[in-house]
């Protein structure tokens, strides 16, 4: 195949001027997975020439269905290196260069996305696609954000100061329950799937909370005594059934039968005796482990039936006389005879849903009681084996059973509906199923918005207008794929950045230093003078002059007479979620950088503390290699970026998301038809909500609108006074 | 981190600093390197005044989520409270701080801790977090009230 019949269509698109300038062409590819697999195919046949991909993962056998170029040899083999491989083929005038790493990485810093002319994400979840925005608005480069789920997917380009950011709209998160609901009051499925998956496999698996260090703590205090004993008891209980599961002398299925008792029946019969909470709400029942067994166990809610107690039954009628030597062993008969049990019910679980669709079946109670001793057994001898700690995996089978028993024995106690192994993973591994095609139309949106970007782009470095960028903006859009056979992509305008932006809207200053030589106060002093040099250097020259790109907002002018002196009276110095420093605490300004575990790749944020000016945002890179060891330990940007003038806070809360953001529904997917289509939100399932970019929404031109709060009263309401309190602060324009 | 979680959070340890109801105090706390870790607070909540709470001073830890202000902290009583809406691990259970049922990202920490101090002396009573204190404040007000009076005097600050 010749190039010209290869290059037709990006030709057409971009102009044949502006073609060839693809093949000079710098682009980051983060992500080599469903998307990234797709995306790299198109950016090799398309002809951009230099292609940098990266990717932390390795091939698993599970990703062989849609990202296609792997093969089943190339299993466990680095993501990165394989996909260039294969994709290098498609194209030899490509240049394909793979990293198999972390983007967060220290070395990844903003100088060196600097070396790109656009980055394209292709990544699988929040923390990774913040990180990026961040790095890409830093390093003013143009970003591509995409994701799907399911039959759902998004590409959103992001352009620093132009559009808004991927922070500048909260991003909907996992849905979380409520620790009342979980702990005593379940009413769904997922809520005993929850407990099983986090509480109870943190209490018997996980670390050893402190509970009862705190209690010595408390005693030593001097604190009641008594208190502290029914405290302790309550932490103790746990504590014996933590020491049955990992001691080896203790034989494996009584310790899963201590388990049992404790959870299922002696801590239901303790919610039941607080009996306000059953007033309104339907009683659990406290399960009994031996009755279960023998099959004499009856379900209130089950009274006319025994028939799925009956049916397990009839179907185990096999291994009742096993079984029948359980009993006795469990009770501590025979200590022999009783890890004998364990391997006879763990043989159990694992011949009894043979069938091919195992996973599918509904559990009896039996079955449930059976793989849970199971489960135990086999983690417990994994604890007692080395493992320090077990946590869920939905790959580890182990965990998976335990979860899907132990979650399944609760509903039964609190008359919820039961769930299949199957079920189970899906629900408590947050999976999404991957499309293919949803990720190929994904990923040829992208290198669509990718070409419109760069044809600003070469414009802008053609033409003698610079303005150019703007007028193209208006082929940027916003591209869904939606449930409508009639309309199945919506393409939205980009939406300007959100003022508040904590990311976006900062100031981003590039600081070569030696982190060992640079001390916090000596830096953030020199940052402050420098800010305040430059704005009255821009004052002096009459206006905007000397406020580059990155001082943000347009037409800003500075006020005379507005005293200069007072911007930056006071700051205060964040890295990530650390306070180094703020005016009540300087513990931390003779300290080193370096001993403050900020390196090469960190963030300072310096706020004006006041609030007059805008955040200014250090990023720490590397001093050139000649930099003199004696010459002063950094070196700030010249010229130095402004921070621009904030205006005064309205009210002391701050912007907060919509609320319907915050009112999603587990089990549903669906887009709500309820809203314009410029406000459209996706709800998805909790898992991976974060793993697509649907939520999008208008944000506002003007300044919010603010209302102040009773500040000393307490919120608690319903009903119509909702409204009043939950004002965002952040306004949807319609 | 949310892009509006950490300028919440400064902004709210700013209004504290500048103002905060008698009594209580509220800081992030300190870490090993010398830093104040934002996203966990040390907190303390003062017993109302004509209450049997009066006079102690009730320890508190508060931990932010990431998604804050989109979710609300975890409020956990260090060590455990003796209190029908406490859990035995310390944690509180009260609808504003119910991501489901009250909770909303304009409640400030000050309310949060407002809304604390009233549930000592008002415990929601279906529903109950520990058994010990609920069954003793259904059964024997009296000696419920009796053993809140000594948990004040223990936790009188030093």
């Amino acid at each position: 195949m010749t190039t010209g019949g290869r290059s037709l269509h990006p030709e057409a698109i971009l102009g044949s001027k502006h073609f060839s300038r693809l093949k000079q062409t710098k682009v980051l590819l983060v992500g080599a997975g469903g998307i990234g697999c797709e995306l790299l195919k198109n950016l090799a046949l398309t002809g951009f020439g230099h292609i940098t991909l990266l990717d932390l993962d390795t091939i698993d056998l599970s990703n062989l269905n849609r990202q296609f170029l792997f093969r089943k040899k190339d299993v466990k083999q680095s993501k990165a290196l394989v996909a260039a491989q294969a994709a290098s083929a498609f194209n030899p005038n490509v240049k394909i260069s793979p990293i198999h790493g972390n983007i967060k990485e220290a070395q990844f810093d903003v100088q060196w996305f600097q070396q790109f002319d656009i980055v394209l994400n292709a990544l699988d979840n929040l923390d990774a696609r913040r990180h990026v925005n961040k790095m890409c608005i830093a390093a003013n480069i143009p970003l591509v954000e995409s994701g799907t789920a399911g039959y759902f997917g998004q590409v959103q380009p992001l352009l620093k100061d132009k559009t808004e950011c991927f922070d500048c709209i909260p991003k909907p998160t996992p849905k979380t329950y409520p620790v009342c609901t979980i702990r005593s009051t379940p009413s769904q499925p997922i809520h005993c799937i929850v407990w099983g998956k986090t509480y109870l496999m943190g209490q018997l698996f996980g670390e050893d909370e402190d509970a009862g260090n705190e209690l010595d703590d408390a005693e030593k205090q001097g604190e009641n005594a008594q208190e502290i004993a029914n405290l302790r008891k309550e932490a103790q209980a746990f504590r014996t059934v933590r020491a049955a599961l990992r001691s080896p002398n203790e034989q494996g299925s009584n310790a899963a039968r201590m388990v049992f008792q404790k959870i299922y029946n002696s801590d239901i019969r303790n919610m039941l005796s607080m009996t306000d909470m059953w007033r309104a709400r339907t009683p659990p029942q406290p399960l009994d482990y031996d009755a279960i067994l023998e099959g004499t166990f009856v379900l209130v809610a089950e009274k006319d039936a025994g028939v799925m107690n009956g049916a397990s039954n009839a179907d185990n009628g096999s291994t009742a006389t096993t079984n029948g030597t359980g009993i006795a062993t469990a009770n501590g008969a025979t200590a022999n005879g009783s890890t004998a049990n364990g391997h006879v019910n763990e043989d159990q679980a694992k011949q009894q849903p043979a069938s091919s669709l195992k996973d599918q079946q509904k559990l009896s109670l039996r079955d449930n009681l059976v793989l849970f001793t199971s489960s135990v057994n086999r983690l417990a001898t994994r604890l007692q084996s080395g493992e320090d700690t077990i946590a869920f995996d939905k790959d580890d089978d182990d965990t998976l059973d335990f979860v899907t028993a132990a979650a399944n024995l609760r509903s039964v106690a609190y008359g919820i509906e039961g769930r299949t192994r199957w079920e189970v993973k899906e629900m408590a591994g947050n999976i999404i199923p991957a499309i293919a095609t949803t990720n190929a139309i994904i990923a040829g949106l992208i290198v669509l918005q990718a070409l419109h970007i760069l044809k600003a782009d070469f414009r802008k470095l053609t033409d003698a207008d610079p303005n150019n960028r703007d007028v193209d903006l208006s082929k940027l859009k916003n591209v869904h794929i939606q449930i409508k056979p009639a309309v199945p992509l919506s393409a939205i305008s980009l939406s300007r950045p959100n003022p508040n932006c904590g990311v976006c809207r900062d100031t981003y200053v590039n600081v070569l230093c030696d982190p060992g030589r640079t001390r916090l106060g000596e830096l953030v002093q020199a940052v402050v003078q420098s800010q305040k040099q430059a704005i009255l250097q821009s004052r002096q020259e009459g206006g905007d002059q000397g406020q580059g790109e990155q001082g943000g907002m347009s037409g800003e002018r500075e006020e005379e007479g507005d005293g200069e002196s007072e911007d930056w009276a006071e700051v205060s110095v964040y890295e990530d979620k650390r306070i180094l420093s703020d005016p009540d605490f300087d513990d931390n300004v003779e300290k080193t950088l370096e001993s403050l575990n900020v390196g090469r790749g960190k963030f300072l944020a310096v706020v004006d503390e006041d609030g007059r000016r805008g955040t200014v945002v250090v990023s720490v890179g590397v001093l050139p290699p000649n930099h003199p060891t004696d010459a002063p330990p950094f070196i700030l940007p010249s010229p130095m970026p402004i921070a621009p003038r904030k205006p005064p806070p309205p009210a002391p809360a701050p912007s907060t998301p919509p609320k319907t953001l915050l009112k999603r529904t587990f089990d549903e997917m669906e887009i709500s038809e309820d809203q314009e289509p410029s406000a459209k939100r996706a709800k998805l399932p909790g898992g991976k909500l974060h793993e697509s970019r649907l939520v999008n929404s208008r944000l506002p031109e003007s300044p919010s609108k603010r209302k102040t709060l009773d500040e000393d009263g307490v919120v608690i309401m319903d009903g119509p006074m909702d409204e009043e309190l939950d004002d965002p602060g952040f306004v949807i324009v319609q | 981190m949310s892009g509006i979680c950490r300028p919440r959070l400064a902004e709210e340890r700013k209004q504290w600093r500048k103002d905060h109801p008698f009594g209580f105090y509220a800081k992030p706390t300190k870490a090993a390197d010398g830093s104040m870790n934002l996203m966990d607070w040390e907190v303390g909540i003062p017993g109302k005044v004509g209450t049997p709470w009066a006079d102690g001073l009730y320890k508190l830890s508060m931990t932010f989520p990431e998604d804050y202000p989109s979710k609300p902290p975890k409020c956990k009583f260090t060590p455990p409270l003796f209190h029908p809406n406490v859990y035995p691990s310390g944690t509180v259970c009260l609808s504003i701080l119910d991501e489901e049922k009250s909770w909303k990202p304009a409640i400030t920490i000050k309310q949060i801790l407002l809304g604390v101090q009233d549930l000592l002396d008002n415990p929601n009573i279906a529903d109950p977090a520990q058994s010990d204190a609920y069954t003793m404040f259904k059964n024997d007000k009296h000696s419920y009230e009796k053993r809140i009076r000594q948990q004040a005097r223990e936790n009188i600050p030093k």
